[in-house]
């Protein structure tokens, strides 16, 4: 639990790094030169924009087969071959801007566009809605990872089964049964004696056994057989105690 | 903390719980076919010979690229629907592609190869009308786009505007067509219609207008419909009140030359208008001086123009399409000519001379069960030996593509048709000859008096012909064995078409907005049978109801197909075999009045097909089938006949029960203001489903029963007002019997699109909060408490108690496409929701997640119950696709079946793509699963004999040791 929650903590660092990296790249390049940073507001029409990433993949092998949702699919656009995107002709308010591709999982953003144009991007909660986590604008979106259809099948192993608490209920009563009589002397007439004793202990009623009871009580951990194991042919009074 | 602990805990326990795909299983039991809808626009990649790409632009807003050899897409784009993602006019240029998409909106460039977007611009507002390529001195660099008001330039390159110039004139004139000859001039053609054209000529370099004239052409409608620019800027018109073709050199000359076809011996066919198609291989130079023009239905003309004088080169008669292609140097004519009823021939000609070339002959072969030829697309290459060879690209009336290569070989066909299911059905395959003859042994009723002797001889001759079959398919296994895998191919053809063992292959029958009906094999996604309806009005309805199934044997299976004229309401009825797609022989009704309802009934007629009622305008039912039988059976269960009419368009409900004369009576009826709110849509339950246990048993050990009424109707209205403060969603729960209001739910803030599930005692619906700005389930569940009124039977007439009713709401972080239930034989299995999101991933959510029981507080008792924790928002896990990554884009509706077997439930997802598969919502227990461990568990099974063996002699030894002793 506690690793997983430090694995995003991690990520997120990471990626305000490499966004703010990112962004002085940009600053030094320029998007292109087209122009495209310029804000055109056509009547009171804006354009989102951004750029989308998948670490450690090449652009061409994904953007043939990634889109941009704005509010689902009331806007579509789509990425370039560098992988920036602009969605044209959207009008102010609220949305949710996604990058939709099957292979890579993006995280959502939300856009808000005042009706001048002003854009502002931050993080989607769906709970508190009037929540304000900002983040970059024009946008940087980097994919956190391949997606995870699949579920992994149960490999089977020798450990696995060894470490099945069935296989270790029925084991470890089989060494007691086996290596007790040979670790403990069973011709001492006292350790007869004694053994008896427990043994009446354990099955206070001989007519009948309450298995289940019997069971609960041995085996309700996997490492109290053998406890007990060591205490059977420990010394006497760790037999008393019980 | 502790909670958030046991939250996760039991979120865990969940999630192993719900099934989810293993990575093995992909391909195993499903299927994807990607489509792309009927193609607009087509353009064959040729710059290099060996290029295998064929772009096409399509009405369903799709660009994508085909390979030509197998017919599979390298990619797609798939814009907006509707208008805004519209395709205008899609240029090639050597690897770019210029689109002009949305009415003008947006001008964008492709890179193909890898199909990523160069660049995307937004044009100045104004209605496209045109765009074409401008070169100068053989290098193409920009492209022009004539929009109502204004034209502009932009750069290939980077899509930069070089100039934007405003027409002059625009209010009276109707600029149509934009057309650059290489020369460093623009001309735009425009034409004030019975009157004149405008012609503008602007400079390349700065825009400005060099010469602007115009020419009286009273007779001219339409620029784009009848002219042409042919050769060295000749602008050619055809007209056909005065049977001749008019010309003007655009250069030179202010004054229109009309040369009368009879001048050069052609004649039109009364009352068609001629069409010009010219051909212009290279943007930077001037169109080719030979032309087509088409004088009829069938005949074409292979026209040349030499030094101003026009040549007849060759006369097609008949033919059916006709089309340039360019290689090299080389510009060919492809003509289409029929052959005969079941093919057509294609040939090869040069441009120049209207020469046949030789040995290019290609047949395409016509199917009986599809249309005609509409487009051809002609992609020609230069052999080895300089000759041209070429592969054609045909599209029929019913949107398939079939691409050939010499001599008439199919390479592969795609079925567009497919991007625009309607609806459909999945029905059970037939059993094979001995199945049937086994089933058969016990149905007839004179084996029975048979008597004993016969009966037992049967029964050997059946287990016979089992065992034959069964060594036949040995044979079969073994001799498929020694043959290498790559030869042995399992085809699906109607012949071996057979129920498998647990009913998991079906026949899908698909119904297409185009009118043509598929039989797709469930298992491999196979098109069996293929049958094209035409004269199917634009904008028909469809409902496909099963009438028989295949379960009465020596009686076909039989569907029937309702199709209505939206607009007039008239009705016609297409039966046919569901398993061979052949027409029946059954003669539908004749229905002269619009249809308002139809309605299946369980009772059968003597031949076992169900009862469909048809009720008309008039309020009279009409019956199909309608024989003495059908008719004496519904006069004695009329009175239990009741049915529901839905007028949206006054806001009106109505339930109606039949008399025995087959007229109906009015019962009762609901008025839903129209005023202030609309009528979106009525869900019944599906019929078809079954619900196994009729309670809940709660914590404390009693039961809470559901409200179980068949007769139930969800009604969902909208707000007329869509203001989102004021905007809202209401649901009501009608009983359709009796009209009695069950239950009145309404949502403020809240607008559509609404999507609903309706089935057992629950209503799942989704909206958009206004206020909030995001989607939210809602779940109604209904119980009749902890005590049933009559537990027997359900009655809509005697249930005076009304139920209880439970709700609940959640978060959900998407928008979504479309929703259905999952469905098993017997209802045992836990149900799933299967939610078709635009992203075209389809969420398998457990119904668990979606009970109006989850408690806010954990409580022993809801713990015992396994009710999960109330918490708002519903998760989105990958896992939980069941498609992976094999995305269904645009869904529009998922269809799911049951099968023989409980836990499985077979599901088909439509859309832009069709994707089928199976889903096991309570995972498969009643079946040993894919990675059961036969080595394992036989393993151990020979250690426990060998060791007990081994034991055994131990103990002998040791007794008789002891014997010794």
């Amino acid at each position: 639990m506690l690793h997983r929650d430090r694995i995003p903590l991690l990520w997120v660092f990471l990626q305000a790094v490499l966004v703010v990296a990112l962004g002085f790249s940009d600053m030094e390049t320029g998007p292109g030169g087209a122009g495209v940073s310029v804000q055109q507001p056509n009547g009171d029409r804006f354009k989102i924009e951004g750029r989308a990433v998948v670490p450690g993949v090449k652009t061409q092998d994904w953007v043939s087969s990634a889109r941009i949702f704005v509010e689902g699919e009331e806007f579509v656009g789509f990425v370039r071959t560098d992988g920036s995107f602009a969605v044209n002709d959207v009008p102010s308010g609220s949305y949710v801007v996604e990058v939709i591709t099957p292979n890579y999982r993006f995280e959502p953003v939300r856009v808000d566009i005042t009706s001048k144009g002003k854009m502002r991007a931050r993080l989607v909660n769906y709970i508190k809605t009037s929540e304000v986590i900002r983040q970059p604008y024009p946008l940087q979106i980097r994919a956190n990872g391949p997606q995870t259809y699949f579920m992994k099948r149960e490999t089977w192993g020798w450990t696995d089964f060894l470490m099945n608490p069935m296989v270790m209920m029925m084991v470890l009563p089989l060494l007691i049964i086996v290596l007790l009589p040979k670790v403990v002397n069973t011709n001492d007439p006292e350790m007869r004696k004694e053994m008896e004793q427990s043994m009446n202990m354990l099955n206070p009623n001989p007519e009948l056994p309450d298995v289940s009871e019997l069971m609960t009580k041995l085996f309700s951990g996997g490492s109290k057989p053998s406890t007990k194991a060591i205490t059977s042919k420990g010394t006497r009074p760790a037999v008393k105690r019980r | 903390m502790a909670k958030l602990i046991w939250l996760c805990l039991n979120f865990v326990i969940l999630c192993s719980t719900v099934g989810a795909v293993f990575e093995d299983q992909v391909g195993k039991f499903d299927w994807r076919q990607q489509y792309v809808g009927k193609v607009l626009f087509s353009n064959f990649d040729a710059q290099s010979q060996s290029s295998k790409k064929v772009i096409v632009a399509t009405e369903n807003n799709v660009f994508a690229s085909l390979n030509i050899r197998t017919g599979e897409l390298f990619w797609r784009h798939v814009d907006a629907i509707g208008p805004e993602g519209k395709i205008d006019a899609l240029l090639h240029h050597g690897q770019d592609a210029l689109l002009v998409v949305g009415d003008g909106r947006l001008l964008r460039s492709w890179e193909i190869n890898i199909g990523g977007l160069n660049w995307e611009i937004v044009l100045d507002s104004g209605s496209f009308q045109s765009a074409c390529l401008i070169g100068q001195q053989d290098i193409v660099k920009h492209v022009a786009v004539l929009k109502k008001t204004a034209i502009s330039l932009h750069y290939l390159s980077n899509g930069h505007q070089k100039w934007i110039e405003n027409l002059p004139e625009s209010e009276t004139v109707d600029y149509q067509s934009v057309y650059s000859g290489g020369n460093g001039e623009v001309y735009v053609l425009g034409i004030v219609p019975h009157s004149h054209i405008a012609i503008v000529v602007y400079s390349l370099d700065d825009g400005e207008i060099i010469r602007q004239f115009s020419v009286e052409a009273p007779w001219l409608s339409n620029i784009q419909a009848s002219c042409a620019v042919i050769g060295e800027g000749m602008l050619t018109c055809a007209d056909s009140a005065t049977v001749s073709l008019y010309m003007l050199d655009l250069e030179s000359q202010t004054e229109m030359s009309q040369i009368p076809l009879q001048s050069l011996g052609l004649e039109v066919t009364p009352g068609f208008q001629p069409v010009l198609r010219s051909t212009q291989p290279n943007a930077a130079r001037p169109p080719l001086s030979e032309f087509f023009l088409q004088v009829g239905p069938e005949q074409h003309l292979l026209l040349q123009l030499n030094d101003g004088q026009i040549v007849t080169l060759r006369d097609f008669n008949p033919a059916l399409l006709v089309s340039f292609a360019t290689t090299g140097e080389k510009t060919i004519a492809a003509v289409m000519s029929p052959k005969n009823t079941t093919a057509c021939s294609v040939n090869l000609f040069s441009a120049e001379t209207g020469r046949r070339l030789l040995d290019t002959t290609l047949i395409f072969p016509l199917d009986p069960n599809g249309g005609k030829p509409e487009e051809l697309y002609v992609q020609a290459f230069l052999k080895k030996d300089d000759s041209v060879g070429y592969r054609i690209m045909v599209q029929t009336e019913d949107h398939t593509l079939t691409f050939i290569q010499q001599p008439g070989r199919v390479m592969w066909t795609r079925e567009e048709a497919l991007s625009d299911v309607v609806t459909m059905e999945m029905v059970d395959l037939p059993l094979t000859g001995t199945q049937a003859e086994l089933e058969g042994e016990f149905g007839k009723k004179a084996a029975i008096q048979d008597g004993l002797f016969s009966m037992v001889l049967k029964r050997l001759s059946s287990q016979l012909i089992l065992l034959q079959a069964w060594i036949s398919h040995l044979w079969k296994l073994f001799y498929d064995a020694r043959k290498p895998r790559s030869q042995v191919k399992n085809e699906v053809t109607i012949e071996n078409l057979s129920r498998d063992e647990f009913n998991l292959q079906k026949m899908m029958v698909m119904v297409t907005a185009s009118g043509k009906l598929f039989g797709i094999d469930s298992k491999t996604g196979t098109i069996v049978w293929r049958h094209y309806l035409d004269n199917i009005p634009a904008n028909a309805a469809f409902k496909l109801m099963v009438q028989r199934t295949t379960a009465h044997f020596p009686h076909p299976p039989q569907c029937t197909l309702l199709i209505k004229d939206k607009d007039t309401g008239l009705a016609t009825l297409h039966v046919f075999n569901p398993i061979f797609g052949k027409k029946s022989h059954v003669t539908p009704p004749a229905m002269p009045q619009p249809i308002l309802q139809s309605l299946m009934l369980p009772v059968m007629d003597q031949d076992y097909a169900k009862v469909l009622l048809l009720v008309d305008d008039q309020y009279k039912v009409s019956a199909f089938p309608s024989t003495k039988n059908v008719l004496q059976q519904l006069q004695e269960i009329a009175s239990t006949i009741f049915f529901y009419l839905v007028d949206s368009s006054q806001g009106r409900l109505s339930g109606y029960r039949l008399r025995t004369d087959l007229s109906t009576e009015l019962i009762w009826e609901v008025v839903v203001p129209t005023e202030v709110q609309k009528i979106v849509s009525v869900k019944g339950k599906r019929p078809n489903e079954h619900v196994h246990s009729q309670g809940r048993v709660m914590g404390d050990r009693s039961v809470l029963y559901k409200y179980l009424n068949p007769n139930l109707l969800a009604v969902v209205t909208e707000s007329t007002d869509t203001h989102p403060e004021r905007s809202f969603m209401g649901i009501l729960l009608i009983d359709g019997v009796t009209g009695r209001i069950i239950h009145e739910a309404v949502q403020r803030k809240a607008k559509g699109p609404v999507h609903i599930v309706h089935s057992e005692n629950w209503v799942v619906y989704e909206y958009w909060s206004t206020k909030s700005r995001r989607n939210e389930f809602s779940v109604i569940e209904l119980y009749e408490g902890t005590e049933l009124y009559n537990s027997t039977v359900f009655s809509s007439l005697d249930r005076p108690h009304a139920p209880q009713v439970l709700q609940q709401s959640y978060i959900f972080p998407s928008s979504i496409s479309t929703m259905e239930a999952t469905l098993t034989e017997k209802g045992i299995t836990s149900r799933h929701l299967l939610i078709g999101l635009p992203s075209g991933g389809i969420l398998s959510l457990p119904k668990m997640f979606l009970d109006p029981r989850r408690p806010e507080i954990v409580t022993e008792q809801s713990r015992e119950e396994n009710l999960i924790p109330y918490a708002p928002e519903l998760l989105i896990r990958s896992e939980w696709f069941i498609n992976y990554n094999q995305t269904v884009t645009r869904v529009r509706g998922i269809y799911t079946a049951p099968s023989g077997l409980e836990s499985t439930c077979l599901v088909v997802a439509y859309g832009l793509d069709i994707y089928q598969t199976r889903v096991y919502p309570s995972k498969q227990f009643d079946v040993l699963k894919d990675d059961y461990d036969y080595m394992l568990i036989s393993s151990v099974l020979l250690a426990l004999f060998f060791a007990t063996m081994i034991s055994k002699r131990l103990a002998e030894v040791k007794l008789l040791n002891r014997a010794w002793r």
